[in-house]
């Protein structure tokens, strides 16, 4: 009875209770939507740097990371693989050899680090092949054949492997695109001009389309100009396991495009067997061993076990490696509970004071009831009740509502392309896909009610301090 | 039996500037089935003894004993639980729920009493019938007029069949036609059910109906007379 009295009590004053149920429901998706945002560019930097740039865990000899030095192999890498996979919570592991290089085209030169990997394995591994940019080559897919290579984007463009050039197949593109025609007839005096780097198109693109044009269509006449001769060459020079210097060119079979720009200018990817006849490393023997695990939650208990099993290495997880990534994660912890606090504190005051006004309005009547012999127990559940109804309401439709727009965004993700170059120099994406973990969501369900319930606590004993006697004098 | 029984009550209030005696001496005794009221001038204490009565209220000094309970020895949870057992009580106005119905208004204290749904249903119709408003159980009291909401207010707090119903000035906001019609109601209860009636009033239509006429000055009784 006295839930229903509550629930009828709530609809008693619609306007001000749609009011209530509209500001937290406004409240709380706004919160849940704005955390998942966040947490969308934290989770895929997580998910990219362990998926792509680093793995779970990297072992290596204890002085490598310093030293680089190509003779330094770990050693027994039959029992070392054989604890690795028995740990519990690891999936498979594998090993790679790396060399410092410098990497020339005709025109540039930067350093970058070989890393001699066995692709057939390490594509079941990590996903770092899907990131090929489609009809760049096939590395992955069994072109190994001699010196190739796979490499970033990034370096490819500092190397001016990747050229933008305004031809009619670019034309072409841009035609298709959404790039209105009077844009393109600007354009059309660079028909045929090659451009070599981004840099040069861009600065072209800024004198002759408009500040609004520019901010708009840039990035499709990029991608539209974008162009790589399939089968480029790089040479790269490094020293050999006997302290020679070596070289040897090497066909590019495959540009990635990561969201990390320091990743992409730094590794460089080649078949292992061609890397230790290069250098004379004896194959069968790895610099560096990684292993993926079953799930990224386990990863501090399974990198105690591994550095338990194998005191002599050097045992890293990601976080270790990326130290700035695990306390940027820690710390959007702390923010999202800042958020929600924030959150639950303008619920708790929006439920205090409708809650508040209602009893204020109902003196005689709580008078009355307590006059003919409602206890107080039966009030102060009455007025707790209406109170939960408010907050619960007001908190779940505001759930659903983020729910529902999570679930639209995280489908097709928030373009923020407009920033995009300052997020993706630090290897941020600028798609964002938000994405919330079904336990936060959980959480925050019960907080909701939590709040509604502690912050009805007042009013309800405020009801309670009312003096039947003097409530129903009142009405003279 | 006596039903009620008031020995040298007082009630002095301290909270104004001077100290204020409503209720001065008062010693009464009501039995079953009677139907009286309570007259006197403003100011002479009627609604302060009736709170007194009803366990609204405590004495500063005497004794009340409802139904053989020492209202003072009850402590005030307790105090709570006896109105809802022992008493009906009928005010001036705001006396129902505005979201329940008439007939939910009825059944609110045998609601409270935990007594089962088809006994309750059957009262509540029997009730809403001999208030006159079988037809209106559904109604909100928004929808009544204000005699027909007093009407259902009678019919609630006598449901659960009381020691003895008080009604502070029932009739204060009535026409004389609903205030008959109300007063008729009262009587045909106090005969059917055997149910006893305090109730205060300044309108003598009332007063005339009643069958004893206690009348206050000062806080004191200053006559008793049975009809
Ligand atoms: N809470 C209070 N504090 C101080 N004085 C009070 C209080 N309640 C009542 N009184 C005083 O007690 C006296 C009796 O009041 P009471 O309301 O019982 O009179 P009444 O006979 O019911 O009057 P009316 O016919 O106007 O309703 C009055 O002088 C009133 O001012
Ligand atoms: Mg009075």
């Amino acid at each position: 009875m006295i839930i229903e009295i509550a629930w009828k009590n709530v609809w008693r004053n619609k306007v001000r209770s749609l009011i209530v149920i509209a500001a937290m429901t406004i409240g709380v998706f706004a919160g849940v939507f704005s955390i998942a945002v966040m947490n969308s560019s934290v989770v895929q930097r997580i998910d990219s740097a362990v998926n792509e740039e680093l793995s779970h865990i990297q072992i290596n000899n204890k002085d490598f990371r310093s030293s680089n030095d190509i003779n330094d192999f770990i050693p027994d890498l039959d029992t070392l693989f054989e604890k690795i996979l028995t740990t519990e919570g690891v999936e498979d592991a594998t090993g790679r050899i790396i060399v410092q290089a410098m990497a020339s085209t005709a025109r540039k030169s930067t350093g970058v680090m070989l890393v001699g990997i066995d692709p057939e394995k390490e594509r079941h591994i990590f996903t770092l092949g899907e990131k090929v940019i489609p009809g760049t080559g096939g590395f992955f897919q069994g072109e190994t054949k001699y010196n190739t290579a796979y490499i970033g984007e990034k370096l490819a463009k500092e190397l001016n492997i990747v050229r933008y050039m305004m031809d009619d197949e670019a034309f072409n593109k841009m035609s298709e695109s959404d790039i209105p025609q009077e844009v393109i007839l600007k354009l059309e005096q660079f028909r045929g001009v090659r451009f070599v780097s981004e840099k040069k198109l861009k600065a072209e693109l800024r004198n002759v389309l408009s500040h609004k044009e520019f901010r708009q269509y840039s990035g499709q006449v990029f991608s539209s100009a974008w162009s790589y001769r399939e089968g480029s060459r790089i040479v790269f020079t490094f020293v050999d396991c006997e302290g020679n210097q070596t070289g040897a060119t090497f066909r590019i079979t495959g540009i990635f495009r990561t969201n990390n720009d320091m990743f992409e200018t730094s590794s460089v990817f080649v078949p292992y067997d061609e890397l230790c006849s290069l250098t004379g490393i004896e194959p069968g023997n790895y610099h560096r061993i990684i292993a993926r695990l079953t799930d990224n939650d386990i990863t501090d208990r399974v990198t105690r076990e591994v550095r338990a099993a194998l005191p002599s290495l050097e045992v890293l997880n990601w976080k270790e490696i990326s130290p700035d990534l695990a306390m940027l994660a820690d710390f959007m912890q702390q923010i999202y509970a800042l958020f929600m606090i924030i959150i639950l504190a303008a619920l708790a005051f929006g439920i205090v004071n409708t809650m508040l006004m209602a009893v204020l309005e109902r003196t005689r009547e709580i008078g009355m009831l307590a006059a003919i012999g409602m206890n107080r127990k039966k009030i102060f559940a009455m007025i707790m009740t209406e109170s939960v109804f408010l907050s619960v309401i007001g908190g779940i439709s505001g759930m659903i509502v983020g729910m529902v727009i999570i679930a639209v965004t995280s489908r097709n993700g928030i373009n923020l392309v407009n920033y995009s170059e300052g997020m993706e120099a630090i290897g941020y994406s600028v798609n964002l896909f938000p994405v919330i973990d079904p336990l936060f969501f959980t959480i925050t369900a019960c907080l909701i009610i939590l709040t509604g319930i502690i912050s009805s606590v007042y009013p309800a004993r405020k009801a309670l301090k009312l003096n039947p006697v003097e409530a129903l004098r009142g009405e003279k | 039996m006596n039903v009620l029984e008031i020995n040298e009550v007082y009630k002095t209030y301290h909270d104004t500037e001077v100290a204020v005696t409503a209720v001065n001496g008062v010693t009464l005794s009501f039995e079953r089935g009677e139907f009286a009221a309570v007259v006197g001038p403003s100011g002479s204490g009627k609604t302060t003894l009736l709170n007194l009565i009803g366990g609204l209220d405590q004495p500063t000094d005497g004794e009340i004993i409802v139904a053989g309970h020492r209202l003072s020895e009850l402590r005030p949870s307790e105090l709570i639980d006896f109105r809802m057992e022992h008493v009906g009580f009928v005010f001036q106005s705001y006396n129902l729920i505005p979201v329940l119905t008439a007939s939910e208004n009825i059944g609110f204290i045998m609601n409270l009493q935990h007594w089962p749904a088809d006994k309750r249903k059957k009262r509540t119709d029997e009730l809403l019938h001999s208030v006159g408003l079988a037809d209106r159980g559904n109604s909100r009291p928004s929808q009544l007029s204000g005699g027909q909401q007093q009407r259902v207010a009678v019919a609630r707090a006598l449901a659960t069949r009381p020691e003895f119903i008080l009604a502070d000035e029932p009739t204060a906001n009535l026409d004389s036609k609903s205030t008959d019609t109300l007063l008729d109601i009262m009587e045909k209860l106090n005969r059917d059910e055997e149910m006893t009636f305090i109730f205060s009033t300044h309108d003598s239509r009332v007063v005339r109906r009643a069958r004893r006429i206690i009348t206050l000055e000062d806080g004191r009784v200053v006559s008793d007379e049975r009809r």
